[in-house]
């Protein structure tokens, strides 16, 4: 009598579940970054999904790295079923194993995304890159009348004191070192004809974060260095006489990543967001708002926003250089402490 | 019935709990990670990197070199300052005017005023154009990307502590004291060493060791200000949370400024109680 009794209720209440309206139970968890990206994911995302689904998103809005500490502290019992995060904390996440894969069923617009977004390992897809952003060559126009055409003008006598590349403390700052390494042909493994090289540099500062890459190009304080599309088009939109360029070497660049959160509470959904996030609606409107390289095949932008992404005007992704983030987190505690010995101190 | 005991005690009970759930529990868990590795087995191998290691002294040293002086510069600046809006100032309202115009930065985040600085002090910035105008240099001076960047962005922060501190230790003192003294036929200024400046020395000192632990620990100023070029122990630390990812070497990093702080402060502490005993 009580077992049958618990089954009406049981179901009874699995009934109700199913009828109810949406509740802030039933609403997808997706961590996102703060400011004009979490509006932009927000846009461009989580308000097409909801409007498809009648599921609400409730953002946890945090930085990569803040993301992931979120998931490793809610191992056990997370709340979290979502989660973007950017390439190298992507690889740090599935390392730490709070990711479940993505699968292709659960994710049928997979076909559509380009193969380099699509990351996988041992256990399958851990992570699916939702546009590209790079560091590229950025210059004040007042100043320099002819777009740089090379990394190596930042060693121009003409702009001692006046550059600006990233520190470590900066997420861009050790893949930068690799990029550099690559473009200068350094032996394998060697990262010491880098930094002799940085040592020679005369910057007006190495920032830690993009904010202060824009005040100082915003200032004048910085003329010529890197910087990324997003931040650059950014300063460009708000009228600043700021070029961004892609030069001949190529640019580093990165993407922001979106994961399925191991035992996330309401899995099929989270697998529909990501599904939407892969729409070729959702990559060009991510395109529109944060100048990022669409991560979906073709999708095609307005020759306006098409400037503005980071392979450059009538670039393509094999113009950016991406790396292997494992071999970077790898070196990255001796890169730093390299940098801070060699650059950072007088 | 609430006894005339549990009443304090269910006072206390809500400060203790704050203090406990946000101090010393996250204090616990960075001083637990900095002797622990990865699978929670104890070491003292992250200390050792540290303290067997000259570059780390090296940037402890610029780090209390940075603090000290700003300390020093705060006090010749706050002094003053304190000393004339209480002992000078007549006009109440102007007063009024004057701790507000001290007080109203303390609600603009450092970040917005490190900002400030770097844009005022730039190459081009208004201090660079002034001395240029004047013709003081003909080269812009290099301010951002040194140590006297760091100092002026930190003391324009910390100067209110000073003022405030002592301003306040020198309304309390009795004016009796002072008086008493050119009784007794004692000139204005041996007055004020032997009388006026000791009376007001543990504010002082309170006051130092506010700036002194704020600058020792600062990230946000001498991050921006130093244009990545001049590393102190703050941003040592924040570099292993937020791009190495070794929590155990930042949190030993953490306790190792912490420590080092305490005893320097705890030093200065008993200077100012020898000089209460003193007066």
């Amino acid at each position: 009598m009580a077992r049958i009794r618990g089954l009406v209720t049981a179901s009874t209440l699995m009934v109700a579940a199913a009828l109810s309206p949406v509740s802030a139970q039933e609403a997808l968890h997706v961590a996102w970054y703060g400011g004009n990206w979490g509006d932009a994911f927000k846009a461009c995302v989580a308000d097409p999904f909801t409007k498809a689904t009648g599921v609400a998103v409730i953002p946890e809005v945090g930085t990569s790295t803040v993301t992931l500490a979120k998931l490793q502290q809610q191992k056990s019992a997370p709340t979290i079923d979502v989660a973007w995060m950017d390439g190298g904390v992507s690889e740090l996440a599935q390392a730490a194993g709070v990711l479940d894969p993505i699968t292709e069923a659960g994710v049928p617009n997979l076909a559509n995304t380009l193969s380099q977004a699509i990351y996988k390992d041992g256990t399958g897809i851990y992570a699916v890159g939702t546009g590209y952003y790079s560091l590229g060559l950025t210059y004040s126009t007042k100043e320099i009348k002819t777009p740089p055409a090379s990394w190596n003008d930042l060693w121009k006598p003409e702009y001692a004191d006046a550059v600006t590349i990233p520190s470590p403390a900066n997420s861009s700052g050790v893949p930068f070192l690799f990029f550099l390494h690559k473009i200068w042909n350094a032996p394998a493994g060697d990262f010491k004809p880098v930094f002799a090289k940085i040592k020679t540099l005369k910057p007006a500062l190495f920032f830690d974060s993009s904010g202060a890459a824009s005040n100082a190009f915003q200032s004048g304080e910085a003329v010529i260095g890197a910087h990324f599309n997003v931040g650059a088009f950014d300063l460009i939109a708000k009228g600043l006489p700021i070029g961004f360029t892609v030069p001949k070497e190529g640019v580093w660049a990165t993407d922001a990543r979106l994961h399925l959160v191991k035992n996330a509470p309401r899995k099929a959904m989270a697998l529909k967001f990501i599904d939407t996030a892969q729409t070729a609606e959702a990559s060009k409107c991510l395109a529109e708002k944060l100048y990022l390289g669409p991560s979906v095949k073709g999708v095609t932008v307005a020759a306006d926003v098409a400037r503005k992404l980071p392979w450059g005007e009538n670039g393509s992704v094999d113009k950016l250089y991406l790396l292997d983030w494992n071999d970077v987190n790898a070196r990255r505690a001796e890169l730093v402490d390299t940098w801070n010995r060699e650059i950072a101190r007088k | 019935m609430i006894s005339a005991r549990t009443a304090p005690a269910l006072l206390l009970f809500a400060p203790l709990a704050f203090f406990a759930a946000f101090f010393l529990v996250p204090m616990a868990v960075v001083a637990i990670s900095s002797i622990t590795t990865d699978g929670g087995a104890l070491t003292a191998l992250h200390y050792t990197r540290i303290l067997l290691d000259q570059y780390h002294w090296d940037v402890l040293w610029v780090t209390f070199r940075i603090a000290l002086v700003t300390t020093a510069i705060c006090m010749l600046i706050g002094f003053p300052l304190a000393w004339y809006l209480v002992r000078i100032v007549r006009w109440r309202a102007w007063r009024r005017v004057c701790v507000i115009l001290i007080i109203v930065p303390l609600f603009t985040s450092n970040i917005v005023r490190s900002f400030g600085w770097m844009v005022l002090l730039g190459r081009t910035g208004l201090v660079n154009q002034g001395l240029m105008g004047i013709g003081l240099t003909d080269r812009p001076m290099r301010f951002l990307g040194t140590e006297t960047g760091i100092l002026i962005g930190l003391v324009y922060i910390l100067v209110p502590f000073v003022v405030l501190a002592v301003g306040n230790a020198l309304a309390t003192i009795d004016r009796g004291y002072e008086d008493a003294s050119a009784d007794l036929g004692v000139g204005p200024a041996r007055t004020f060493w032997f009388v006026t400046l000791p009376l007001c020395l543990p504010g002082a000192v309170s006051g130092a060791i506010m700036v002194f632990a704020l600058a020792v620990s600062a990230y946000v100023t001498p991050a921006l200000l130093s244009g990545g070029q001049i590393t102190v122990f703050s941003m040592l630390i924040f570099q292993q949370y937020s791009s190495v990812f070794d929590f155990h070497y930042g949190a030993a990093l953490s306790v190792t400024l912490l420590v080092l702080t305490l005893v320097l402060v705890g030093i200065a502490g008993r200077i100012g109680e020898s000089g209460r005993r003193a007066a």
